[in-house]
């Protein structure tokens, strides 16, 4: 691996953005392929603090600095790609269901979502049923994941699915559910795809469906 | 105390800045740098610290915390900022106890000290975890009652539904939801003979603020002198729905409690941080919402319980932190990760309310099963785990460190993958809210085990 390529991985994992930024426009002016900057240097950075993550010899601070950072350098190596040539696991629209203002579960999903190189719409707290819908036509998401951390916005993920049915758009979409009081009982229950105990679960629960849906 | 209006002015008036910047670059580094300046040390050693300046320092680093970061406005995108001489003014003149209960059942709440021989405060019950019918509620909550004598208050179950139809926040049915919680709670008290007793997680059911506003009529039963709980959010924040609460309830003159749960792993990041959160979120509570006691739940990033070694070691120096340099009575809640009817359960419970009563702390019993799981309930498991915290009283933090030490590893391995345990319907009469001799013969057995340790227990 060149020296400009460890630089921008070890600056993913430190979670400092300018170096970020700084290294992979390094990489690029030494004329190393955008493909190997993003998988070799970008995403395996993403990578070891998504596994330290779990390990919790980080936490969640390090994890999102280091999800910014890595926004940060995919925002200057992608315009140097093709469309086609950007390798993408998927694009996933998150957000904790109306009534519920909850977001650290949600915030760490996101966070390791991008690490393992989904596209991620957060579209925060408190979300209307109908903003999910929305926000999932727009980016032609493969994923919805519902958080709700309380027995009385439970039913906000209930109505995303129900909503989705009754427009005959149920097909389009993966959807996933987590959150405290989330179980399999109820994700069964209400007719989800997936639904995790944690964060990192959830993360490789999203590119196992993913990985099935288009097999 | 500080007026509520002034509260609000701050938070409208206070340093705009958006939220995830002052968790990530505030917050966060902050805490880093106090950990490091005041050398604060996790030992998993000394899971109950027996270091008094250990205690100090956790109390000065937060508030330090606070007074440098101040508590964030989710509404306003603002901080609430205090001086520390202000701080300082306002824990010497906070309130020092809350009258609670009426009747026989009257009480004082006090403040306690690390090794203190006082009684810690045993508060009671289902831990606000949700049952799916009021015929569960009513069992539960009046076999709390006749089951633990020792109880000083009550904290009901929340209800799953009303008339099969399940809740949603911030509805019709949360109001109706929060009414029944209220009027079912008295009503089982009454059949157990106890009316006077206290619920202290009034309305545990309402999520919102019209909804315990709703359930604050007199005509429904809720007293002056049950608890009133206003949550602060993880971490060091609040918002406009609990500032409300907290308007209302002062204007009532009723016990407030602030009520937090740091995150381990979390922006706090690891022991050291999250026990300096813990105590600048007690004080946090004394500040924006004037309470007069308060309940800290710390959980787990990972496995979202509080009985890793990490988080004893947090219950304990906590505790210790608060309890040595405030007047305000402190309660610690538990989320054991096993389920109901299950041995690693009890030994949670024994563990982590062994360290928090050494440590100055009274106890409300925590959610079994994380909180997670509705009708995993039964009366089994605050019956042994007020009895624990019952005869924890007068405990030298060193014997509670051996002893939370050869209880721990009954369990560790498990935390990951507990045991779920059985529902309320699996292993207790529906028509008397008795618990199976299963459960008694897995009470009988813990007990014992924590006997043999040294405990002592009163009956």
């Amino acid at each position: 691996m060149s020296k400009e390529i460890e630089v921008l991985k070890q600056a993913v994992i430190d979670g400092d953005a300018d170096a970020v930024i700084d290294s992979a426009k390094k990489a690029l002016d030494a004329g190393i392929n955008p493909i190997e900057i993003l998988e070799n240097g970008i995403s395996r950075g993403a990578q070891v603090v998504g596994d330290q993550f779990e390990k919790l010899e980080i936490f969640l601070t390090e994890l999102m600095l280091s999800g910014e950072a890595m926004m940060a350098g995919l925002n200057v190596v992608l315009p140097h790609l093709k469309t086609e040539d950007v390798p993408q696991k998927g694009k996933v629209v998150v957000g904790t269901v109306r009534g519920d203002v909850h977001e650290i579960g949600k915030n760490i999903l996101k966070s390791l979502l991008v690490a393992n190189g989904f596209e991620v719409s957060d579209l925060g707290v408190d979300v209307p049923t109908s903003k999910f819908v929305e926000a999932a036509e727009k980016i032609h998401a493969d994923i919805i994941a519902l958080s709700a951390l309380m027995t009385s916005t439970l039913g906000g993920q209930k109505d995303v699915i129900d909503y989705l049915e009754q427009t005959g758009n149920r097909n389009k979409y993966i959807i996933m559910v987590g959150g405290g009081p989330t179980n399999q009982g109820w994700a069964d229950e209400i007719g989800a795809d997936g639904f995790a105990e944690t964060a990192p679960e959830a993360a490789r629960l999203a590119i196992e469906l993913i990985e099935k849906r288009r097999n | 105390m500080i007026p509520i209006i002034e509260i609000t002015n701050r938070a409208l008036n206070g340093k705009p800045i958006l939220e995830k910047d002052y968790d990530m670059r505030v917050f966060s580094p902050r805490v880093r740098e106090l950990v490091k300046e005041y050398g604060i040390h996790y030992d998993p050693a000394a899971l109950v610290p027996s270091d008094d300046g250990l205690a100090d320092s956790i109390f000065k680093a937060a508030i330090d915390l606070i007074c440098d970061v101040g508590v964030y406005c989710k509404d306003t995108e603002r901080i609430i900022a205090f001086e520390e001489k202000e701080v300082r003014n306002e824990l010497k003149t906070s309130f020092n106890h809350a009258m609670l209960g009426e009747g026989m059942e009257q009480r004082t709440l006090l403040p306690r000290k690390p090794e203190s021989k006082e009684r810690p405060w045993i508060f009671s019950g289902a831990g606000g975890v949700t049952v799916s019918n009021e015929n569960i509620f009513l069992r539960l909550v009046e076999s709390y009652a006749r089951k633990i004598p020792i109880a000083n208050a009550i904290t009901t179950p929340c209800l799953l539904s009303v008339d099969g139809i399940n809740i949603r926040a911030k509805s019709p049915l949360e109001i109706e939801g929060s009414i029944r919680t209220v009027v079912l709670g008295r009503e089982a008290l009454r059949r157990a003979g106890r009316p006077g007793l206290p619920i202290m997680n009034a309305i545990g059911t309402a999520e919102s603020a019209i909804a315990l506003a709703s359930g604050l009529h007199p005509d429904f039963g809720l007293r002056k002198t049950d608890g009133y709980m206003i949550a602060e959010l993880a971490e060091l924040k609040t918002d406009f729905d609990l500032l409300n609460r907290a308007a209302l309830l002062q204007s009532l003159n009723v016990p407030i409690a602030g009520i937090y749960g740091p995150i381990y792993g979390g922006f706090a990041g690891g022991a050291e941080g999250t026990a300096i959160t813990s105590t600048a979120f007690h004080i946090q509570g004394i500040l924006t919402y004037g309470a007069s006691w308060t309940l800290c739940f710390p959980i787990h990033i990972k496995y979202t319980s509080s009985s890793s070694l990490e988080l004893i070691w947090v219950a304990s120096a906590y505790s210790q932190a608060v309890s040595r340099n405030t007047n305000v009575p402190a309660l610690y809640y538990n989320y054991t990760a096993a389920g109901p009817c299950t041995e690693m359960v009890l030994q949670e419970f024994a563990a982590e309310f062994i360290a928090a009563v050494s440590s100055g702390a009274s106890i409300e019993t925590g959610g079994v099963a994380k909180g997670k799981y509705f009708d995993y309930l039964t009366p089994i498991e605050p019956m042994f785990a007020s009895e624990v915290a019952y005869a924890s009283a007068g405990l030298k933090r060193t014997d509670a460190n051996e002893i939370v030490k050869k209880i721990i590893p009954k369990f560790e391995d498990r935390i990951p993958d507990p045991p779920k345990g059985k529902r309320f319907q699996e292993c207790c009469d529906l028509k008397t809210g008795e618990p199976s001799k299963e459960c008694y013969d897995i009470y009988n057995k813990v007990k014992k085990e924590v006997i043999d340790l040294g405990i002592e227990f009163q009956y």
